[in-house]
């Protein structure tokens, strides 16, 4: 029992990270068609600069602070990059896209060297929690790092406000028709790309939110962005490119297939790729990909 | 545009064996070294390849360092456990590249470009986290697989310095020369269609599925081929081969030597190669920063690439002659 | 087989009960069109009627809800594109589907290609230039007119002319069935009737033809049925002068204004 429990607290928190990161892959894919390559590294200037910032002035600020800097700099890349790819052919967009994560890489390379950046774990967030002493079904002592329960609550709370925003406000009524077709809603008049380079830059904060909390626990390290996106590509293409709902549940099954693969090492390291091949032999569209789109 | 004045386009194999069987002469005074020239034209092989691929299909794969990687470790075995005659070596590593190349093609070329691009890179992650695990009893996991002692010889002949150079450039030159002749046949030109419009293809009555495939095996061969290669030259299999970072360099060297024009993406590796070994001294390590940004420059605004820059140079300069020869 | 003999011909084409739903709306019900052989038959309607709908589904584009299609002899099922096209039906689409990036001379080999060699060919080392190909790429450009240009790129047409070269594809395959989808939108008027004009010649080789079309000048000039769809159904069906002086024809063009 104990250690089934464990087994899913670890599967929650590896798909916790896929999930933000995979969420804001698909949400831009999905609205503008684009497939950013430098979305891992959008995860790896926020666990940067959660570093640098809570080490300077505390994680309280950090938490403030790295969202709007990663806001910021999506609306920058969107509105000074990706916006004059829009009409290229989609392999331009990858092109220039990984080009992007490759100079952004290397640019914190030059600042902060190749080697893991230390990450210090805030006082309130360290330690672990005795998960026993709140769940009476499990037996004798059972405890878990509490920075990684923080982790899970981060991250399902953030995929619970994605969805009530695209579903409860106007702005996440246009999304979602733009998901669907943005053909149509420019015919309609409504100004999407306005709109649409907000939803690069919610992208972003997601990226912000997964660096920040995902960074003690990953690496903070220049290679650690395209180390992430790879999983994470799995993930929304698993779930239906351009499926919210599609990439939790790919996150779900990819993190908890990592952790009830973890006695078998050599399973394990390909157990994601495994399952992918198999889900898209069986749907080629992903989960819940839809007619049409990527065709 | 001139294409009947230029003299490459009137002999192009010729023009390109004197080129490369030349280089090893040349190369050290623009600051090359022994034993470069032979991985510049690997690479170069790799990328002619992969233009067969992305010049004529548009279809982007990151994966390509799978066929470069999976062959560099089959050759590796064979010259290690088997022979190092390295006909056998090379025939075998083939073959399991095309069968590798079958099998991810089958897999990733039946939807869009976009999801190409991503499954390959992830196939590519499956191989290298499997090499380096799963299978790490063979290939010597993150060490890479050593082989010491063995001396790659083609017919008793060693294989070292020249005599390896010289394989590379006749095997280069054979490629280049097959991939001219699938670049002018029918083959080739609904390669091309399938990048121009692939929907009207398809209500023309060509199965374009088969046609993809087909052309995603032609490249892995190549890719096969030049991994095999490079463990000939130097018999080790480093564990970055099968990197998506190998797959990285290859999109990057043939988008900045100018896809579909065969010559660009061989230009691109020369170029990447030498910038790499050659240029990095003086730039230290932001080399690769420099080379990131020249390459979105590149993507930016000349798609072209190298080729296309020529073009517009010529193009600037060369059109009065032109006009007055017309 | 039957002999090839048109007084006596069989439907090239057979559309039976045909009916399509796309989540509650009912696109087509009950379809049935029948198709002659050497024939022009044109499918108009009101905007909404279900001609494109009809024609996807005739294209394989469109799995039906209900009903069946035949095409000379052969029931049409989960066909792909390139089947459907290897049986002998070739599509003409409502923008101009071509190789921009190509000269026109290959963008008619390609389909001269596929008549040849079949949907597959491992042809990597044919020399393309001399090909006897070529010359009938040529030829075919020559009955759209359009052998002047035929090595500069197909993007640099205008407008009227990438048609041309698009129905040289679809003849280049000398299919049996040419499907037409709005082959004059967005037409100037002498275009328009050198379209026509094309058309006709392309015809008289006794070629089945399915049009579907808003100019009733280009339909009442090139067809000898026409189908009148309305709301998902066929309203009416006869030569051009039957449908003329029919009512209910006229009621769902009114009906249409009205909207």
């Amino acid at each position: 029992m104990n250690h089934i429990f464990l087994q899913i607290l670890t599967g929650l928190q590896i798909s916790a990270l896929y999930m933000l990161i995979a969420l804001g892959l698909t949400l831009i894919f999905g609205t503008l068609g684009v497939v950013n390559f430098a979305h891992g590294a959008l995860f790896m200037l926020g666990a940067y600069f959660a570093v640098e910032i809570s080490s300077q002035f505390g994680f309280g600020v950090a938490i403030i602070a790295v969202p709007i800097l990663l806001f910021i700099i999506g609306i920058i890349m969107e509105r000074g990059l990706i916006r004059f790819f829009y009409e290229r052919p989609h392999t331009d967009q990858i092109l220039v896209t990984f080009g992007l994560a490759i100079v952004l890489g290397e640019v914190m390379k030059t600042i902060y060297g190749a080697n893991n950046l230390p990450f210090d774990i805030p006082k309130w967030g360290s330690g672990i929690v005795r998960l026993h002493e709140y769940l009476p079904f499990l037996e004798g002592f059972v405890a878990y790092p509490k920075w990684r329960l923080i982790l899970i609550v981060v991250s399902f709370s953030t995929v619970i406000s994605l969805f009530t925003l695209l579903q409860f406000t106007k702005f996440g009524l246009i999304v979602r028709a733009g998901m669907r077709d943005s053909q149509m809603l420019a015919f309609l008049g409504v100004n999407i790309t306005r709109r649409f380079t907000i939803v690069f830059g919610i992208g972003s904060v997601i990226a912000a939110i997964a660096g920040l909390f995902g960074g003690p626990i990953t690496q903070v390290e220049p290679e650690v962005g395209m180390h992430m996106l790879i999983p994470s590509f799995l993930v929304v293409v698993i779930g239906g490119m351009g499926s919210l709902p599609g990439a939790v549940l790919a996150s779900l099954i990819l993190g908890m297939s990592i952790s009830f693969t973890a006695e078998y090492a050599a399973l394990q390291q390909i157990i994601i790729y495994l399952i992918a091949v198999i889900i898209l032999l069986v749907r080629p569209r992903g989960l819940m990909g839809k007619k049409g789109l990527m065709e | 545009m001139n294409k009947s004045t230029s003299i490459f386009s009137k002999y192009p194999i010729p023009i390109f064996s004197l080129v490369v069987l030349s280089f090893p002469f040349w190369f050290e005074y623009i600051g090359g070294y022994p034993g470069l020239d032979t991985k510049i034209l690997i690479w170069a092989l790799m990328a002619l390849g992969f233009d067969i691929l992305l010049g004529f299909t548009g279809y982007l794969s990151f994966g390509h360092a799978i066929f470069f990687g999976v062959s560099a470790y089959a050759t590796g075995l064979m010259l290690k456990h088997f022979s190092p005659e390295i006909i056998p070596a090379m025939f075998i590593a083939v073959i399991v590249g095309t069968i590798m190349a079958f099998a991810v093609g089958y897999l990733t070329m039946k939807r869009s470009g976009i999801y190409f691009s991503i499954l390959t890179l992830a196939f590519g992650e499956m191989l290298n986290s499997a090499a380096l695990s799963t299978l790490q009893d063979i290939t010597g996991g993150d060490n890479g697989l050593t082989i010491p002692d063995v001396k790659p010889v083609l017919f008793g002949i060693r294989m070292d310095g020249l005599s390896m150079y010289f394989l590379a450039a006749a095997i280069l030159i054979l490629g280049y020369y097959l991939a001219r002749r699938i670049a002018t046949s029918p083959f080739g030109l609904i390669l091309k269609a399938i990048k121009s419009n692939q929907e009207r293809l398809e209500y023309t009555g060509i199965d374009v599925q088969k046609y993809k495939l087909g052309g995603f095996v032609i490249s892995a061969i190549y890719a096969s081929i030049a991994g095999s290669l490079m463990v000939i030259y130097e018999p080790y299999v480093a564990t970055e081969y099968l990197h998506w970072s190998t797959s990285g360099e290859l999109v990057i060297m043939s988008v900045m030597g100018g896809v579909g024009t065969l010559v660009g993406p061989m230009i691109g590796a020369a170029f990447m190669l030498y910038f790499e070994n050659v240029l990095s001294v003086p730039l230290g390590e932001e080399w690769l920063l420099v080379l990131g940004i020249i390459f979105m420059a590149i993507v930016i605004f000349l798609p072209g690439g190298f080729m296309e820059g020529l073009a517009r140079i010529k193009k600037r300069y060369f059109n009065k002659s032109n006009k007055e020869e017309k | 087989m039957m002999p090839n003999n048109k007084s006596i011909s069989e439907a090239m084409l057979d559309c039976y009960q045909v009916s399509k739903n796309f989540g509650g709306l009912q696109a087509l019900s009950d379809v049935n069109l029948r198709v002659k052989e050497g024939t022009v038959h044109s499918l108009i309607g009101p905007n909404g009627a279900g001609k494109s709908t009809l024609l996807n589904v005739i294209t394989g584009m469109i799995v039906p809800t209900h009903g069946s299609v035949v095409f000379d002899g052969k029931p049409l099922g989960n066909v792909s594109p390139h089947e459907i096209n290897q049986l002998g039906m070739a599509k003409v689409f409502q923008t101009p589907a071509i190789f921009p990036e190509m000269s026109l001379l290959q963008n008619v080999c390609i389909p001269a290609l596929a008549a040849r060699d079949g949907a597959f060919k491992l042809n990597m080392f044919d020399r393309g230039e001399g090909d006897p190909i070529e010359s009938f790429a040529e030829e075919t450009l020559a009955e759209v007119g359009l052998q002047e240009v035929m090595h500069s790129e197909a993007r640099f047409l205008s407008r009227g002319d990438k048609r041309r070269l698009e129905l040289a594809i679809c003849i280049a395959h000398r299919p049996k069935l040419l499907l037409l989808d709005e082959p004059t939108a967005g037409m100037a008027r002498h275009e328009t009737e050198s379209t026509i004009e094309l058309l006709r010649k392309i015809s008289k080789s006794g070629m089945t033809m399915v049009i579907v079309e808003h100019d009733m000048n280009v339909v009442f000039a090139l067809s000898d049925i026409i189908s009148v769809l309305a709301q998902g159904s066929i309203i009416a069906e006869g030569n051009p002068d039957d449908v003329k002086g029919n009512p209910k024809v006229i009621e769902a063009y009114l009906g249409e204004e009205q909207e």
